[in-house]
């Protein structure tokens, strides 16, 4: 699903963010990128999604090599991703539900399915009594549900979510990240970059890769917690 | 297609935001594009009239060609065949002496009686060869060069200047219809910048979520259509009521200016305007739309 080799990243203003890492991530697994602020974590979700390009090495995700040049290989590519952004990036003077329709309108649904599949997401998240309320009278944590609504309706084939627990209460969160693994079952392939290790800890079946100043570690954790 | 059409409401409901996000800037650049649509209605009735004008000078465009008094009626009649062969000869008619002298006493109406202190008709038969004024000087040396012709009357003058007036038509319309559509462009190009500038945050998520150019941009499309049909719109129902007034105030006081028929004006000009109008939306949206970029 998601293979990067020897890749670096370095900003434009010298920042090294990624340092020569190996990276594969196969169908269905859920991963976990933990590791301090500035660590990398953001930095390496934007590469998968053609965010940014590698300074060095190469990404290949669904079997596609993350490239500037192949425009229109990377928009079909991201068709294929749920992202959830840390900043959320939300459309400010829609509804929740206006957003998330927004999101799918451009896929291959029906005019019927665009509607059921942002309703049914919604619904997922908790949301459906806020459906026809503007994003700017959520708050944080309920607009960080509706993105993530968003990235769930598009029946992605890989789900990159920034921080989607960031601003929840446990219980939301617990239940968000249930959401977000319970797409294993469709074969999709989950990566959450986050800072609350304390709600992965029981965790099973699962990935975490831990970062430090560009660097990656790797733990699989299996059926043993 | 079927992505396309199941969110065409998508597609208006995006323009009309786009439209109020930033109205007093749009209700401006509508006004803009009226009043240009405007100029340019006028720019083609104007030019409507006067080639209509100017095709019945050109029609009057004439030489005159003197042969030898020696040759008998078949000789001419062969050589009139041979000139109206030449390109840019219109038409060749042999006018007689007396086709000749009852020209000249319609010419002098009141005072033709001066004619009758002629004993004999003093005007000999000529042909008379309508030309397209813009080649004159190659007929001219051409029908010169004939050996039955012994003198061209070309009246190069009265022809020089029709072809002037045609030229100075067609140069002062194009260079307005130039100007009008350069300007339209980059008045509605900038405003499809304004609304993508305000949108660019929108734009940006649309794009990392496989959005392509052409769901990101076709509100901006209609944004730019729309405003310049309904510009179009106005600015012929404004260049209606213009002719309608012109054509009772003309009719009456200037008969000799040879108006075409009011229906067929009104309807060549809106046809124009509507056609030009959704062009120049359609041109000005997509050069705005080329300051998006792809990352």
């Amino acid at each position: 699903m998601i293979e990067a080799k020897e890749v670096s990243l370095r900003y434009r203003d010298g920042t090294l963010a990624l340092n020569n890492i190996n990276l594969t991530i196969g169908e269905g697994e859920i991963v976990y990128i933990t590791g301090p602020s500035g660590s990398g974590k953001t930095s390496l979700l934007k590469l998968i999604l053609g965010m940014e390009l590698p300074t060095s090495g190469t990404v290949k995700v669904m079997g596609k090599q993350i490239s500037g040049e192949k425009t229109e290989e990377l928009r079909s590519l991201r068709k294929k991703i749920g992202p959830v952004f840390q900043e959320l990036k939300l459309v400010p003077g829609r509804s929740a539900m206006e957003n998330v329709m927004m999101g799918i309108r451009f896929l291959d649904f029906s005019r019927q399915e665009i509607k059921k599949n942002a309703a049914d997401a919604l619904e997922k998240v908790g949301l459906s009594h806020k459906a026809h309320s503007m994003v700017e009278n959520l708050s944080w944590g309920e607009a960080q549900r509706v993105s993530i609504a968003r990235a769930i309706a598009r029946n992605p084939g890989l789900i990159l979510a920034d921080e989607p627990t960031g601003n929840l209460d446990h219980d939301n969160a617990i239940n968000i990240l249930n959401i977000l693994t319970s797409f294993r079952q469709k074969n999709t392939s989950v990566v959450v970059a986050t800072h609350a290790t304390h709600l992965i800890e029981n965790q099973k079946n699962i990935t975490i890769i831990r970062m430090n100043q560009g660097n990656i570690s790797i733990e699989k954790r299996g059926d043993e917690a | 297609m079927k992505n396309f059409i199941a969110n065409l409401d998508y597609f208006f409901k995006e323009a009309k935001r786009i439209i109020f996000l930033n109205k007093l800037s749009n209700i401006f650049t509508f006004l803009g594009a009226v009043l240009i649509l405007l100029i340019l209605a006028t720019v083609v009735t104007g030019w409507s009239i006067s080639s209509r004008l100017v095709r019945m000078l050109e029609e009057e465009a004439e030489i005159s060609a003197f042969f030898h008094e020696d040759m008998d009626e078949n000789e001419v009649f062969a050589l009139a065949e041979d000139l109206d062969k030449l390109d840019g000869v219109w038409n060749v008619r042999v006018v007689d002496e007396s086709e000749a002298y009852e020209r000249m006493e319609e010419i002098l109406a009141n005072d033709a009686g001066i004619l009758e202190l002629f004993d004999d008709n003093p005007f000999k038969a000529y042909i008379e060869i309508r030309i397209d004024p813009g080649q004159i000087d190659s007929i001219v040396e051409t029908v010169k060069d004939y050996k039955d012709i012994d003198y061209v009357r070309d009246n190069r003058g009265v022809l020089e200047s029709i072809n002037d007036i045609i030229k100075g038509i067609k140069t002062v319309g194009t260079l307005i219809i130039l100007a009008v559509s350069i300007t339209t462009i980059i008045i509605i190009s900038h405003m499809i910048r304004q609304g993508i500038y305000n949108n660019r945050e929108q734009i940006k998520t649309l794009g990392f979520l496989g959005a392509s150019r052409m769901f990101i941009g076709f509100p901006f499309i209609c944004v730019g259509l729309l405003i310049t049909v309904i510009a179009g719109v106005l600015a012929s129902l404004v260049m209606m009521l213009i002719i309608h007034n012109g054509y009772l105030a003309m009719g009456g006081s200037i008969p000799f200016i040879p108006l075409p028929p009011k229906g067929n004006l009104v309807t060549g000009v809106t046809l124009v305007i509507m056609g030009v109008s959704i062009i120049l939306g359609m041109a000005g949206s997509l050069f705005g739309l080329s300051s998006i970029k792809e990352h």
